[in-house]
């Protein structure tokens, strides 16, 4: 599709313009994984977000290894070992590093570029792990510290017109994201996931606008596009993080004749179900939505408003078995992947899978025999 | 009438008086723990060779800490509300619902049983693996304190409590086998939040915001607690809580500065008894622990009056993060590799070094809260690393054996960065050292022999150099 190759094409030129861009003046904001940082902020003080969400492959985990130890989520071993060897380019055009902390996964990676790479400069703020008045009071005061920096930092002022002018550019991102995925619940639904997956992946890395136009021209495409091929078992596909890279359970679900109709992640697949409102105070407006009103990852406590989402989905995309994809180490996960199946079958009877991944070559392969199986279990 | 249990007991410090007023209570418990006579003469074995029975004081400690076992076994069948909070636990918040009413009983069941059930009676793996069963499987670095807790419940041995209190403060793994636990059995949880969020390098000072979002969690968990288990909290709860642990700190003190002696005059594997008990326990086993503590230290000032250790005199001296809860032979084995160790990061962080808490809070939340940032090991990475900085000064260590746990990940966050600061700050050598601090089966005393062997002998080399 032209949309995915001008996607495509910009992201090959990204790190160029990047260059240019901070020749002129502009900074580059980095950030992890995660969701929790609003690229409204960035964008209203004429920066340039830049999401560091590329994982996947084992090599890097080699150089995370002389950072950390082992028994962490290799999604953010991977972020280590990007951070401290230099192979991402992304992270060594960064000005300034800003980490929303989440859990301690999270909390390594902060630990880990404050003291061994103190040259890179990084802010950090917290988000609570439970929803009430009070952390949404506190995440509040996080962002609003972080308005206070990136204005510092940046030397523009973060005035209400800006802001309200990057709420509207993001929300309508947020728009076409979520337009294109509702297209897959149709049973002749002409989005093929990875396309999706590509898509999302690529918003937090290019330029916003370009972005837009993009989704917008791929949503024209789609008008004449074909209904893909319906024969295969609606999946619904979950997990922590699905990484820019990290292409090899889908991969496998599609090879194995399954269709993924929706993924639900907290890292790596950008929110896009929620909009900020654009009356009031705006900086509650962010915390509101990028904290109250988003649907909560797995490391929130309780999960159950997760747990519920993902039947809603279920239900909602008309699937036809779930696939958890768990990354080793990351507990949160680990544990609802042990309750949660009970509860997926009592709602909605549909069973679930639980695969899991380390990054690791060796796994691909037990990996698709139990995907195969499952698909096989299903399709009977 | 004397019965099978009678003999471990009394090495376990209990008088023949005591045994006879518990006998029932003692016998339903054995009974509910699967344990019988034939368990007796391997206890009592076990507990020989790895505790000190010469001292009064370590046999009060091991007895503390069974009659702390008989009470969580017994709480549901004698009426109590019973709370469980996960460990590591910011102590207030128990501390203030045990001083608010008799009939509520709170406690950190998975240490209790770690150190009964693994420490004295050495069944502890059964019940690992029940947990291993019930949601926590083998093979994810997944906490085998909780393996340990899901297991007792799972097999029957402790209770399903009426509230648990989540360390959400800390721990991402504690809180989400909360949420198993409500899943499996229905149990309300009260989180206390918390967020670990700031840079490196900030401590020891730290934001109003963090006292203030911590308290108001704590003071928002003590509400729900006071709903669910239809109690008060007395309006002087604090303050009756803090009188009632006050001596155990004071006593801490007074250890640190026995271990500042050549040679040191007890094993840590003796004080990790204490140590876990203060934080484990707010009830009869904290009560006991303080008696405990008292004799052991008359016994300890005696040793080191006479000169008599552990090591011998101008041994190296180490800092070991923690003794091992379940299986004192992985603590044992620093000291059996010829090294001293006067200091452990608790023993240290609550009886050596102090950071002032900041500000002027009024409500309980605020003021623990405010304890804790500055206490620093709910605080962050780098302010647990200071504290064993310090430790080098304050111990006059010849180095550092920086554990750390391999499927904890608050813990494990040091890993690598403790080794390079430390060595960096203090010029003392590290080894730094993977363990499992709960379960000694993929990590037992004899897989980790070679290295702790290897580094002793450099420090000895080190030292005898330095001398000549």
């Amino acid at each position: 599709m032209k949309a995915l190759e001008k996607l495509d094409s910009h992201l090959k030129n990204r790190l160029t313009d990047l260059n240019k861009a901070k020749e002129q003046g502009r900074k580059i904001i980095g950030y992890p994984a995660g969701g929790y940082l609003p690229e409204e902020l960035v964008l209203a003080c004429d920066a340039i977000p830049i999401c560091f969400i590329r994982a996947g492959g084992n090599d890097v985990l080699k150089d995370a290894m002389a950072y950390i130890c082992r028994w962490f989520d290799p999604f953010w071993r991977s972020q280590i070992g990007y951070l401290t060897s230099g192979k991402d380019p992304y992270y060594t055009i960064a000005d300034l590093i800003v980490i929303p902390i989440t859990d301690n996964h999270v909390r390594v990676f902060s630990n880990t570029a404050g003291y061994y790479t103190p040259e890179i400069k990084s802010f950090v703020f917290g988000v609570p792990h439970v929803k009430d008045e009070i952390s949404l009071a506190y995440y509040l005061q996080g962002i609003s510290r972080l308005k206070k920096k990136l204005e510092e930092f940046t030397g523009v002022e973060l005035t209400e017109s800006r802001l309200k002018q990057s709420i509207e550019l993001c929300n309508r991102e947020r728009e076409l994201l979520r337009e294109i995925s509702l297209m897959r619940k149709s049973d002749n639904f002409v989005v093929d996931s990875k396309d999706f997956v590509a898509l999302n992946n690529g918003s937090f890395l290019a330029d916003k606008e370009v972005m837009v136009e993009i989704l917008e021209s791929f949503i024209e495409e789609l008008k004449e596009a074909v209904p893909l091929p319906k024969d295969g078992p609606r999946i619904l596909l979950t997990g922590s993080t699905l990484a820019q890279g990290d292409s090899k359970v889908m991969d496998i679900i599609e090879a194995t004749g399954g269709v993924v109709v929706m993924e639900e992640f907290a890292e790596g697949i950008r929110p896009y179900w929620g909009k900020v409102k654009l009356e009031g105070d705006l900086m509650y407006n962010l915390a509101e939505s990028y904290f109250m009103e988003r649907v909560c990852p797995g490391w929130f406590r309780p999960g159950t408003e997760r747990l519920d989402f993902l039947i809603k989905l279920a239900r909602d995309y008309n699937a036809a078995g779930l696939i958890w994809y768990q990354l080793m180490y990351r507990e949160s996960y680990k544990v609802e992947s042990y309750f949660f199946p009970d509860i997926l079958k009592k709602e909605t009877g549909l069973p679930m899978l639980t695969v899991e991944s380390e990054y690791d070559a060796m796994e691909t392969g037990p990996m698709k025999t139990r995907i195969e199986t499952f698909i096989e279990i299903i399709r009977r | 009438m004397a019965n099978y249990y009678d003999e471990l007991f009394k090495l376990c410090g209990f008088e023949d008086e005591e045994i006879e007023k518990e006998r029932l209570r003692v016998e339903k418990t054995l009974v509910r723990l699967g344990i019988g006579p034939d368990d007796m003469q391997t206890a009592d074995s076990w507990v020989r060779q790895n505790h000190d029975v010469t001292l009064k004081g370590v046999r009060k400690l091991l007895g503390a800490w069974l009659k702390e076992l008989i009470d969580l076994v017994l709480a549901r069948d004698e009426g109590k509300k019973i709370v469980y909070y996960g460990f590591p636990a910011i102590l207030g918040p128990g501390l203030m619902l045990s001083a608010s009413s008799e009939d509520v009983f709170v406690s950190a069941p998975d240490m209790v049983l770690n150190h009964t059930m693994g420490q004295i009676f050495n069944k502890l793996i059964p019940i690992l693996e029940a947990g291993e069963a019930n949601g926590l499987p083998p093979g994810h670095a997944l906490c085998s304190l909780w393996q340990a807790k899901i297991g007792g419940i799972a097999k029957g041995m402790i209770p399903v409590p009426h509230l648990a209190l989540a360390s959400s403060y800390y721990c991402d793994m504690g809180s989400k086998a909360d949420d198993l636990v409500t899943a499996l059995y229905g149990v309300p949880v009260a989180y206390i939040d918390g967020v670990m969020d700031s840079k490196w390098g900030e401590y020891p000072e730290y934001r109003p915001e963090r006292v203030h979002y911590l308290g108001a969690q704590i003071n928002q968990a003590l509400k729900k607690a006071e709903k669910v288990l239809d109690i008060e909290i007395v309006p002087d709860a604090w303050e009756r809580s803090q009188e009632d642990s006050r001596p155990f700190r004071d006593n801490l003190v007074r250890l640190v500065e026995l271990m500042r002696a050549d040679p040191v005059p007890v094993s840590i594997a003796e004080l990790e008894l204490m140590e876990a008990l203060s934080a484990s326990s707010t009830g009869r086993g904290i009560r006991e622990g303080i008696k405990a503590m008292e004799i052991l230290i008359d016994e300890l000032e005696e040793r080191v009056k006479e000169g008599i250790g552990v090591s011998e005199k101008g041994s190296p001296r180490v800092m070991l993060r923690a003794g091992h809860t379940s299986d004192p032979r992985v603590t044992r084995l620093v000291e059996e590799t010829g090294l001293a160790v006067p200091l452990t990061f608790i023993l240290g962080s609550w009886g050596g070094i102090r950071v002032t808490p900041k500000g002027n809070y009024n409500t309980p939340g605020e003021i623990i809260a405010d304890y804790e940032m500055a206490g620093g090991y709910y605080y962050g990475t780098d302010a647990q690393i200071q504290f064993y900085e310090k430790a080098a000064e304050l111990m006059k260590l010849d180095g550092f054996i920086a554990t750390y746990l391999y499927n904890c990940r608050p813990v494990a966050t040091i890993s690598h960065p403790q080794k390079n600061y430390l060595e960096e700050k203090t010029g003392l050598p590290v080894l730094s050292l993977e363990i499992d601090g709960f379960d000694s089966r993929a990590y037992s005393a004899a897989s980790l022999r070679t290295k702790v062997e290897t580094f002793a002998e450099m420090l000895k080399a080190k030292k005898a150099s330095v001398r000549a």
